[in-house]
């Protein structure tokens, strides 16, 4: 089983290889993978920066035959104009991927997405997924969020005690000096 | 006897490292009695002070002190012993009052406010209210400390030069307090210092520690009197003075000094029987005055005339 | 009333006899924090103190783009210098509590008071942990201003207590344990902030110290490493204190190896 995995993952990247550099021409098979996203129903309707938020995904085997050694991720874009970049996801969600050694047709697997808003902004989710012998990757429509910003270093928070604390400590000292070493 | 001892200290030796430090110290104070621990700078009197204080181990010999052996009973026994240690160093952030509230805190006990300010006033101390002990003079310091020694109302007092930085008045202060601890309450005291007078004043018996060794111990009228070769003396004589060199009886004329002559009694007669044989033989003697032979010759000559 | 008839009455009434005076640490301990809290030397400390956790907030109005991330590393920033403000706090009181005393003369009578060694030793500890305690009450306002609209903000006061505290008196323990043996509050400090700041490199230079093999032990032994390690995983990434007991673990050992050098330095101790 480990020898046919591992021959069936080195004929997959040789493909995908071959399909990036051109050498193949790139024809998608009718892939019978389908995956539905939406989000959870606990999600805020308008989260911020530090609010947590969870997509719930079914992907399903759509052929009649089984699908062996899915592979599903998750992948997070921010599309805001200007700062259109991958977003790591490592401090975003420890939950990141999930596999399933066979699924039968008609089989599916219901899974939960969590994850930690981190920096405000326009994001996309997408998870993808692909099997053993499959030659294409299917990915699920997107799931689009707004992060609104929340000001985590507030000046009317810092200031005063930036500036209040060391006035008081030594005003402090003043007052105790001022009321005489002896009492206590 | 030993019972009648507040401190007794037997062939002391003591070593830092690998250097002997005392060699052969042996003290006893008496209940009750104030006793003068005399030598040079570097004798080991502060290094005995501090054996019998528990503050360092003996390398062999026996110390006891109100009948503890100072490094097992070390907590018991500083309970019942005031010190004055030199150098005597303060928190001089704190009140003289705040000081002493320590200090008693630490014996156990909560002194009132107007407690320490009898304590303070006792020793002659009356700071500024609020006034830190880093403004302190020199003498206020030494009245503090003494005033710390006796928080707790100690058996037995350990003063390591206590008038130090005191003017006359002070010292005598300090003098009457003493006496008074000793005769009044039997506080034993052990007194170290350079001040002779101080000990002529205040002292009954004395110990002198040279390099590390006891050189003398006992009361000061007998170590003055049984010194050998100091019987020296001073005689007026009215009329014609002997020459030098002269010898009448067991008195040998040594110098004339002026209207004074210089003579040195045998020491194997008593001077009142040398007295007699030269007022038999006409010396017109109209004073006798001893020569030296106080407290400070004894110490000069026991300490080899070393700078004290 | 004469002196003799005050020491007659305090004697029948031998307020000074009690045969245990647990007390005594306590008052120790009150002394030493009273002269960090009281005098100009302790004055002037907790204001630079507080001084430097105002420059670090004050840099930071201006960062209105930082992420929850970002912010996280704000306050492991702040953590970790409080730990190291405390450490050299205690590094310098440490160093005074027996050396400074020795040099001003003010130990022998401490030593001739009855408290034992041990007892000493416990009171000028506990002088050490109310000024730890001070300092960390101190900073609880600049981490709640820097942090608490970020993440893990408990979690960075909670590690702050667990792997702070004990450092930070491992360090005075130190200290205190090498004044006693050298007697001298300039050499003791000399030495003991070089080892400060080998130790806490790991703030100053980052995780490539562990990229070598030397630096990967340094910080196996390191028990600053161990405490901003834990501070890392716990305000950074969110890991829970469960996950930090080998680095708690570590920092309590030397804990313990500062307080038996303590103790034995302290035993030692002449005059």
């Amino acid at each position: 089983m480990t020898t046919h995995s591992s021959k069936g993952c080195s004929a997959l990247f040789a493909g995908l290889l071959l399909v990036a550099t051109g050498a193949l021409p790139a024809v998608a098979e009718t892939s019978t993978i389908s995956i539905a996203i939406s989000p959870a129903t606990a999600n805020v309707a308008s989260p911020q920066m530090g609010d947590r938020l969870a997509f719930n995904t079914v992907i399903r085997n759509t052929g009649d035959k089984s699908i062996d050694g899915l592979i599903a991720w998750i992948s997070l874009v921010q599309i805001d104009q200007g700062k259109e970049q991958p977003i790591d996801l490592e401090d975003w969600s420890a939950h990141k991927a999930i596999s399933r050694a066979s699924l039968k047709p008609g089989e599916t697997i219901s899974t939960q997405w969590p994850m930690r808003l981190i920096q405000s902004g326009h994001y996309r989710v997408v998870i993808s997924a692909v099997s053993r012998e499959g030659s294409s990757l299917t990915p699920s429509p997107f799931a689009d969020f707004v992060v609104r910003s929340k000001p985590v270093v507030e000046s009317s928070r810092v200031l005063p005690v930036a500036l209040g604390l060391p006035l008081l400590i030594g005003m402090s000292f003043i007052g105790w000096r001022r009321r005489g070493r002896d009492a206590g | 006897m030993e019972n009648t001892m507040s401190i007794t200290i037997k062939h002391l030796k003591l070593a830092l490292g690998s250097t002997e430090i005392l060699h052969d110290v042996s003290i006893s104070v008496k209940a009750g009695e104030i006793y003068g621990l005399l030598g040079p700078n570097g004798a080991g009197k502060t290094t005995s002070i501090a054996a019998a204080l528990g503050l360092m181990p003996a390398t062999s010999g026996l110390i006891r002190v109100l009948g503890h052996d100072p490094v097992k009973d070390g907590v018991e026994l500083r309970r019942r012993v005031g010190v004055l240690p030199d150098p005597n160093g303060f928190y001089d952030w704190m009140t003289a009052s705040n000081y002493l509230r320590f200090y008693a805190g630490l014996y156990g006990a909560r002194l009132s406010l107007s407690d320490i300010q009898k304590r303070l006033s006792q020793v002659g101390l009356e700071p500024k209210l609020g006034q830190p002990i880093g403004q302190f003079s020199r003498g206020m310091r030494q009245r503090l400390g003494l005033a710390r020694a006796l928080i707790a109302n100690p058996e037995v007092l350990v003063l390591d030069e206590p008038t130090n930085g005191l003017d006359p008045r002070g010292r005598r202060e300090i003098h009457d307090i003493l006496i008074g601890l000793a005769r009044d309450h039997g506080v034993s005291i052990l007194l170290c210092t350079h001040l002779l007078d101080d000990v002529e004043r205040l002292c009954s018996r004395v110990g002198i520690i040279v390099a590390g060794r006891t050189v003398a111990e006992g009361a000061i009228a007998d170590l003055v009197r049984t010194r050998r070769g100091h019987r020296h003396f001073r005689l007026r004589l009215d009329g014609v003075s002997p020459k030098a060199g002269n010898r009448e009886g067991h008195v040998m004329v040594l110098a004339q000094e002026g209207e004074w002559t210089i003579v040195a009694v045998d020491p194997s007669v008593p001077p009142e029987a040398a007295w007699s044989e030269i007022l038999a033989a006409g010396w017109r003697v109209t004073e006798i005055a001893r020569e030296g032979g106080g407290l400070e010759d004894l110490y000069l000559d026991l300490t080899d005339r070393r700078a004290a | 009333m004469t002196i003799h008839a005050t020491i007659k009455a305090a004697s029948e009434t031998s307020p000074f006899r009690s045969p245990e005076n647990m007390s005594a640490i306590g008052l120790i301990a009150r002394k030493e924090a009273g002269e960090i809290i009281v005098s100009h030397r302790g004055r002037a400390w907790l204001l630079a103190m507080v001084g430097v956790l105002s420059g670090f907030s004050l840099l930071l109005v201006g960062s209105t783009e930082l992420s929850l991330l970002d912010n996280a590393q704000v306050v492991y920033d702040m953590a970790g210098i409080v730990i190291a403000l405390g450490a050299l706090l205690a590094l310098v009181v440490g160093s005074d509590a027996f050396a400074g005393e020795h040099e001003r003369g003010s130990l022998t009578p401490l030593l001739l008071a009855p408290v034992s060694r041990h007892g000493i030793l416990a009171g000028k500890i506990g002088g050490q942990m109310v000024a730890w305690a001070v300092m960390f009450i101190l900073s609880l306002p600049y981490l709640w201003a820097v942090g608490s609209t970020g993440q893990n903000l408990f979690g960075a006061i909670l590690g702050l207590a667990l792997f702070g505290t004990p450092v930070v008196l491992a360090f005075g323990l130190f200290s205190m344990g090498l004044g006693a043996r050298l007697g001298s509050v300039r050499a003791t400090m000399m030495t003991m902030l070089v080892v400060l700041l080998l130790a806490a490199s790991p703030l100053l230079i980052g995780p490539s110290l562990r990229q070598s093999t030397l630096g990967s032990w340094f910080d196996a032994v390191n028990p600053f490493s161990h405490a901003v390690n834990a501070l890392d995983a716990m305000i950074i990434d969110s890991l829970g204190v469960a996950a930090q007991s080998i680095h708690l673990v570590a920092i309590l050992a030397w804990l313990f190896f500062a307080l038996a050098y303590a103790v034995r330095q302290t035993n030692r101790l002449v005059r």
